[in-house]
Parts: structure tokens; C-alpha cells; sequence
């Protein structure tokens, strides 16, 4: 058991009479709750046991576990139930790094409870395990002598409970569920997914994907240890249950049309967080916000800088981006006036601390060069920016899609500025500065001979030539001239970089490019979310539901759980989407991806206090309504049909391709957009999207 | 009393007045600093930005506890005190929000080397 990037339990072994239990199965109630049933013994091939074992596990405060033993025989049995316990206190980077403890481990038995704890200086992180029967307690495990009577029944609830302890006596539950009981979080998920909008859609496959997303969204919702009881997506289960600037800054932007709340608290408690000063060792400045928050031992001990850590270029202008979109669906100007300060400190940042090289765009290269990190992007593996010939370009670097932020981010500022901040010139200076840096960017970041921007410019000013997704990130940020999104969108679409699944991360044909690398071949559906809703910017319709096409089918292989990525195969090859190796299961901004395409497909827009609905579906998706959307207008519903003939490629599934026989798209193509629009109430919103073509 | 960092900091802050950095909190911190067997106490009033330093006793919202010498070190900006905190070292008593608020009261580290490669013209810090 994890808590707050500290394992509190790595023993927990259940025996009776000595003999460990064969389980025949595992039923994962709710993402909270997981129930196995279990029997006697392990080895043999036939069942033949008079006493079943089940163990309902919860997490709550910590944990715990219901343990019932059943007796089917006419017989009284007797029996030495034990459970070995242990816990190690890893840090999570000593478990990613196999690093050596350099504190001491204690237990204490007590009367009815056992205490295991681990002590370094004045650090000291404890477990307290309790039972709710009468219980023999040893420092290394709990023995119960039961009796069960015949088709008798014996139970205990055992509670397991992560603390941190200061010197002086204070004591403090380290958990995101304080208080919480199982049934409180029964009735919170329950709320959670009746609050988000319904889902209706003939295809089946579409509605389980969605509820999956609900539910795991539901799941990865954390409450900072010091930030009141507020809640916020983390990145993902289990590695990631933390705080990341980027990561939940872009799930709620992908869930702001059904979840707006998500939104509110990122804001909020980054904005707590932002940057104040200049500290080398958690490249930290004034107005950044934080990439990544860790409460481990590690960082206690500043032998990692995560208290917070700094270290990404991208959540700061990201940041602005957010509050302006969360002000467009929700209205909410009160929040926009409160972090006033935080939104100019960010962008102020931009300009005064991003700009490494004084070329006037956003670059990157750690300051902590031991621990810090070395790509500050969203592609932050060491191989992900290239040269089309493979060379990796030295630092600063300064990657195309962070200029795409920023542009966004000031013009999105400038809205805010007018709208709430009451400071028109202000607006205006950023309007300039925005102007003038898509004037430079379409200068120096476009490849002529390629017809599509380099994927980042090196510490000389010079093209980092690779083709690459971030081409899409730039749609969605408004920084490509018009002329140029033909070009762009013929290449996302094109036979480099479409695998008939979605868009790899790095084109076919590039040295380095790899189905199965992890920033430089295969497909992220959060990366393909915010590539069809820039899409959709630009008014290619049809490009956008191809897209979520891709995305959604590929889901159904995934049971409805998108993994964080997987192969770039082409789909005529492997049929299946091949996932890639991942960490983390479920992801917050893969959940997230489903939710951006719904909005994309259904092309929801807020244009002052109108949702506008625009819909361009897949043929195969046939009927789809999202029912009480939540937004400044109260709750409106949207319809769409499926009218977007989308390539699948020969041959391939049903569902979503039926009527589809055509190789996968290697030009842009513009069809009938007309589909049938929302209606509830106003009529306004039966006008054309003014962001459409 | 007499001057070491911890009472400079206290100082210059009540010199502050207003400290746009806490615009938007109303809130009274006490600072509990122990040396052997004495603890003094500093409570900071903030209001809306405005922050009052007075020393002595008060209700507070919050108390911040820590031994006087890892306090000179955060005062000087060599200790970071949400590490203090998981530490052990710090503690915090009431809303423990209010440290996150305080937090962007303590100076920054020395510096360590100048920043690379914008150390020339890039860096346009003002």
C-alpha cells in the first residue's frame, strides 16, 4: 500500500494452519473495492476445500480489509489464521532506482494493535494494523485462533493506517480520504457520475468507454496533503498519484465540458504553488508553475527536488490557457479576478525567465543537472526531440509547441485582461506581443522544403527538422497561418504520421523513429485529443472525427482504459492497437482523451452564454446524445449522427468502418459538414461556430 | 533580543505593509520558534495583503513551529520548509494551507552558480 510516494505496507500474507490460499477469483467492486475469494491451500489442480476464505479489500483511511472465513462442513473446525505483515517505507524513487534506506526500521506490539515504523533523524513515517476481533499480535504478524461452527461463519475487519509523526508527539493520517468510509465513497462516485453529463450513443462501445473514464477520473482525484480536502486529477495510479503541473492542467482542459470543478482546483492550488523565487535545485522562478510535488523521504531530504519541483516549460502558459477556457464554459470571473496576480505572474514568466536564449521564444535546460530534468516538454523521454538524421540538438532547446502555448496563452490573457482585469492596455501590449510572435514563428519554425514546422529550434536558432505531432499541438494553439493548415493537416493525416489508429508521435521515415519508442513512433490518444480539437479550430471536420474514429476504436481493445500509448504500427499490420509497456494504468490524461474527442466530435464550443453544437461524426458511430451539459447556460444537451464517411483501411472492423473500404487518407479531405445541431432552447446556438470555416 | 536572521526576517516583514504575494489571504499565523527551553512567538495579521508582525502570544489560525536554528536557515533561504515539514523538523498546527501561504514569504537560496547559458544577455531579469 502506497501513500503520499511512501509504501506503508509490502507484507501482508494471509496463511491458515501455515498453508497459504489459492484464490479462484477477483472481483474488482468499484475502483475503491476488490473482493477475492479464496480456499485453503495452493498447488494442486482440484479444489476440494470445506472453507472458503474471502477478503473485501477497501481503501478508505489508509486501508482495510473485511476477512470472513466460511465453514461448509458439519463439522466445528479449528483453525491458526495468520497474516505476515511488513513494510519497508520505500520511498517511490527507491523503488524506481533500487536505492538503500539510510534510516532505521522499528515494530511495537501493543494491545490490539501493532505499530510498524521507520525513523531517519526527525523523519518518522508509521503503520498502525488493527483488528476488530481478538487478535495475538508479534511484531511481524497477527495470529487469530478461530473457531468456526458448521456452516458457521467467523469475520474480522482489519484496518491498516498510514501516519507521519513528528518528534513532539503530533500525529497526522496520510491519506487523500480522510474520514472517509467505504459507503461515503460509494455515495461520492454515485454523485460524481450522475453530476457528469449522460451518455447515449448507438454504439455500445463508445458508452462503456465513456463511464470507464468517468469512474477512473473519479479514481485519480487527489487532495494535495496540504491543500484542505479539494481535489484535483493526479497523473496516474500507481507512480504518478501526485501533483503535475502539466498532466493535470491538460486533463482538465479534456474535462472541462463535463467535470468543470477539476478545473477550479488545479487552478487554485497551482496557482497556490506557483513560483515565488529563483532556486537552482528545483528550477524554480518567479510565476513558474510546478511540474511535480513528491512527500518521500527522498524529497524530504532534498536529496530530490520535488517540494515542489519546477521544472517544465509548458504548465505556465498552459496555466493561463486553462483559467481562460474554464471562464468560457463556466462564466465563473470571480476565480479569474482572485488569480489576477497568478495569471500575469505566468505570463510574465514567459518573457522575463523562459527565454533562455533572448531569441524571444520559450526555451529549456535544467539548472539542477543531477536530479532535474532534462526534457522540460511533454515529450520528455532523452531521444524524443531529433534532427530528421537522428542528431539529438544540445540546450537550450526550444520545442514548436511551447511557442504555440504562449501565443495562446497571451491572446487568451488579453481576453481576461478586457473581460475581467479591467487593464485594456495591458490586453492590447499582449495582443501585440502575441502578433509578432506568430509573425516570427511561421518564419523561423517553417520548413519549406517539408511544408510543416520543425519540431524545435536548437541553442544556435536552428530547425530541429524531425516531422512530428507537436504539428497538431500548434493547430490547436491558433499559431499556424491559415494558409499554411492544409499542408500541416495533409501531414497529420498523411501516411507518416496516421496509423489508421491515430497520430504517432514521431513520423515514419525519420531516423529515429520507432512503432514502439515511446516519444518517437507510437500513438497517445491525449496527444491525438488536443491534436483533433486543433483540428477542429482550423474547421477540418471530417479530419477530427477520422481521428476520434482511430482513438475510440482503438479504446474498445482496451476494455474502455486507454493506455497512456501504444504501438505506431499501421492498423492493416497488427489489427489491434499493440499497447505499449506503460507504468501507469489508469493514466488521467489518456481517461481524459475520450472526453476531449466527445467535445471535438460533437464540435461544443461556448461563444459568450451559448454552447454552440456542430457536430461531425463517424458514420459507424450512428446516433450520439450527451444530455445536461454543464456550462454558464445552465445544462444543454447535444445530438449528433453520424455522418463522417471515416478511412479505416481494408478490411477492418465494423464498427466504426463499415461503409469504409478506401486506404487510409493521405490528403485532407472536406465533406458535407452539415449535421444536425443542438437544440434545447436558443436558437442562437443554431449558428455556425465562428471558429469554423 | 538578539539579531539573527529570524529576527531580521521578522523584522523587515513588518516593514513590508503590503505583500501582494498574499492579496487574497485574511489570516493570523503565530510562529512558535524554540532555542533550549524559550520559545518566542511572532504572529503575523494578514489581511488582504496587509501583514502585521507583532511578537507575544495570540489566537491564531495556525501555528508554525520550528527550532530556532533550522528557522535561521529558512529566514536565509537555505532551507526549504515544505521539505522541513515531511521531515519532521517543522511543524504545523491548524490550517496547514497556511504554510503554503507563508512559504512565499521566505527569500530565496543563495545562489549557487550563475544560470548557464543565459547568463549573458539572455536572463532578462529585472
Amino acid at each position: 500500500m502506497f501513500s503520499y510516494d511512501t509504501r506503508f505496507l509490502s507484507r501482508w500474507v494471509l496463511t491458515t494452519d501455515s498453508r497459504r490460499l489459492t484464490a479462484l477469483s477477483t472481483d474488482d467492486v468499484r475502483y475503491y473495492e476488490t473482493k477475492f475469494f479464496l480456499v485453503p491451500g495452493t498447488g494442486t489442480v482440484y479444489v476440494d476445500a470445506t472453507l472458503s476464505v474471502i477478503r473485501q479489500r477497501a481503501v478508505a483511511e489508509g486501508f482495510r480489509e473485511q476477512l470472513t472465513i466460511l465453514n461448509h462442513d458439519d463439522k466445528p473446525v479449528s483453525l491458526d489464521v495468520r497474516i505476515e505483515v511488513g513494510s519497508d517505507f520505500a520511498d517511490l524513487f527507491e523503488v524506481k532506482d533500487a536505492l538503500r534506506k539510510k534510516g532505521k526500521y522499528y515494530a511495537r506490539a501493543e494491545p490490539g494493535r501493532l505499530l510498524l515504523g521507520y525513523e531517519r533523524e526527525s523523519f518518522r513515517r508509521e503503520t498502525e494494523i488493527s483488528s476488530s476481533q481478538p487478535v495475538q499480535i508479534a511484531e511481524d504478524g497477527l495470529t487469530f485462533a478461530v473457531t468456526v461452527e458448521p456452516h458457521g461463519e467467523w469475520s474480522t475487519d482489519l484496518r491498516v493506517t498510514p501516519t507521519i509523526r513528528w518528534p513532539g508527539g503530533q500525529r497526522r493520517v496520510l491519506s487523500s480520504r480522510r474520514n472517509r468510509d467505504p459507503g461515503d465513497m460509494d455515495e461520492n462516485l454515485r454523485e460524481w457520475v450522475a453530476d457528469a453529463p449522460q451518455l447515449e450513443c448507438d454504439w455500445e462501445s463508445l458508452g462503456r468507454t465513456y463511464r470507464r473514464s468517468l469512474v477512473d477520473l473519479a479514481a485519480l482525484r487527489f487532495s494535495p496533503l496540504i491543500a484542505g480536502s479539494q481535489s484535483l486529477p493526479a497523473a496516474g495510479l500507481p507512480w504518478f498519484m501526485t501533483m503535475f503541473g502539466r498532466d493535470s492542467i491538460f486533463t482538465s482542459l479534456q474535462a472541462l465540458p463535463f467535470t468543470p470543478e477539476l478545473a477550479a482546483t488545479t487552478l487554485k492550488v497551482l496557482g497556490r504553488w506557483q513560483g515565488t523565487r529563483v532556486d537552482d535545485f528545483r528550477d524554480e522562478d518567479p510565476g513558474r508553475i510546478l511540474h511535480e510535488m513528491r512527500y518521500g523521504e527522498l524529497s524530504a531530504f532534498e536529496e530530490r527536488p520535488h517540494t515542489p519541483y519546477y521544472g517544465t516549460a509548458d504548465a505556465t502558459p498552459l496555466y493561463v490557457v486553462l483559467l481562460d477556457e474554464y471562464e468560457r464554459w463556466t462564466g465563473d470571473t470571480t476565480l479569474v479576478s482572485q488569480l489576477e496576480l497568478e495569471a500575469r505572474a505566468a505570463l510574465d514568466w514567459i518573457d522575463r525567465y523562459a527565454d533562455l536564449t533572448g531569441n524571444g521564444y520559450i526555451s529549456y535546460q535544467r539548472r539542477n543537472e543531477e536530479t532535474g530534468l532534462e526534457n522540460q516538454c511533454w515529450k520528455d523521454s532523452w531521444d524524443s526531440i531529433s534532427y530528421r538524421d537522428g542528431r539529438l540538438p544540445g540546450f537550450p532547446r526550444a520545442t514548436a509547441e511551447l511557442q504555440g502555448y504562449a501565443y495562446d496563452a497571451k491572446l487568451r490573457g488579453a481576453r481576461l485582461a478586457r473581460l475581467v482585469w479591467n487593464d485594456p492596455a495591458y490586453a492590447s501590449r499582449l495582443e501585440e506581443e502575441a502578433a509578432d510572435l506568430k509573425r516570427r514563428f511561421n518564419d523561423d519554425f517553417w520548413i519549406e522544403d517539408g511544408r510543416y514546422y520543425a519540431l524545435a529550434l536548437d541553442a544556435n536558432g536552428d530547425q530541429v527538422d524531425a516531422l512530428a505531432s507537436n504539428n497538431g499541438h500548434l493547430l490547436w494553439s491558433g499559431i499556424v497561418d491559415e494558409s499554411r493548415a492544409d499542408s500541416v493537416v495533409g501531414h497529420l493525416l498523411g501516411p507518416r504520421l496516421f496509423s489508421g489508429w491515430g497520430i504517432r508521435t514521431l513520423a515514419e521515415g525519420e531516423r529515429r523513429y520507432n512503432p514502439i519508442g515511446y516519444h518517437v513512433g507510437t500513438v497517445w490518444p491525449f496527444d491525438n485529443s488536443f491534436v483533433a480539437w486543433g483540428l477542429r479550430r482550423y474547421g477540418f471536420k471530417d479530419e477530427a472525427a477520422q481521428v476520434a474514429a482511430g482513438i475510440l476504436d482503438a479504446a474498445e481493445f482496451f476494455q474502455g482504459r486507454l493506455p497512456e500509448a501504444f504501438g505506431g504500427y499501421h492498423r492493416s499490420l497488427t489489427r489491434y492497437p499493440v499497447q505499449f509497456p506503460t507504468a501507469c494504468s489508469p493514466q488521467a490524461w489518456s481517461t481524459g482523451a475520450p472526453l476531449l474527442l466527445l467535445r471535438t466530435m460533437l464540435g461544443l464550443e461556448p461563444i459568450g452564454d451559448h454552447l454552440i453544437v456542430d457536430p461531425a461524426l463517424p458514420v459507424g458511430i450512428g446516433r450520439l446524445e450527451l444530455l445536461d451539459i454543464p456550462g454558464r447556460w445552465g445544462r444543454v444537451d447535444a445530438f449528433g449522427r453520424g455522418r463522417v464517411e471515416v478511412d479505416t483501411g481494408p478490411q477492418l472492423r465494423a464498427q466504426l468502418g463499415e461503409q469504409a473500404a478506401a486506404p487510409p487518407v493521405s490528403r485532407p479531405r472536406r465533406a458535407d459538414p452539415a449535421g444536425p445541431r443542438a437544440t434545447r432552447t436558443d436558437p442562437a446556438r443554431r449558428s455556425p461556430p465562428t471558429t469554423g470555416r | 533580543m538578539m539579531t539573527d536572521p529570524t529576527n531580521e526576517f521578522f523584522r523587515e516583514l513588518g516593514t513590508r505593509g503590503n505583500e501582494p504575494l498574499l492579496k487574497d489571504a485574511t489570516a493570523t499565523v503565530r510562529f512558535d520558534i524554540t532555542q533550549d527551553r524559550q520559545t518566542d512567538r511572532w504572529c503575523l495579521q494578514i489581511n488582504h495583503g496587509n501583514v502585521r508582525v507583532s511578537t507575544g502570544d495570540a489566537e491564531a489560525d495556525g501555528v508554525i513551529g520550528a527550532g530556532r536554528s533550522l528557522f535561521n536557515g529558512i529566514a536565509r533561504g537555505e532551507v526549504n520548509a515544505m521539505a522541513a515539514l515531511l521531515r519532521g523538523e517543522l511543524t504545523v498546527d491548524g490550517e496547514p494551507d497556511l504554510l503554503v501561504l507563508c512559504q512565499r514569504l521566505f527569500p530565496e537560496p543563495p545562489r549557487t552558480r550563475d544560470r548557464q547559458p543565459g547568463a549573458t544577455e539572455g536572463w532578462r531579469r529585472s
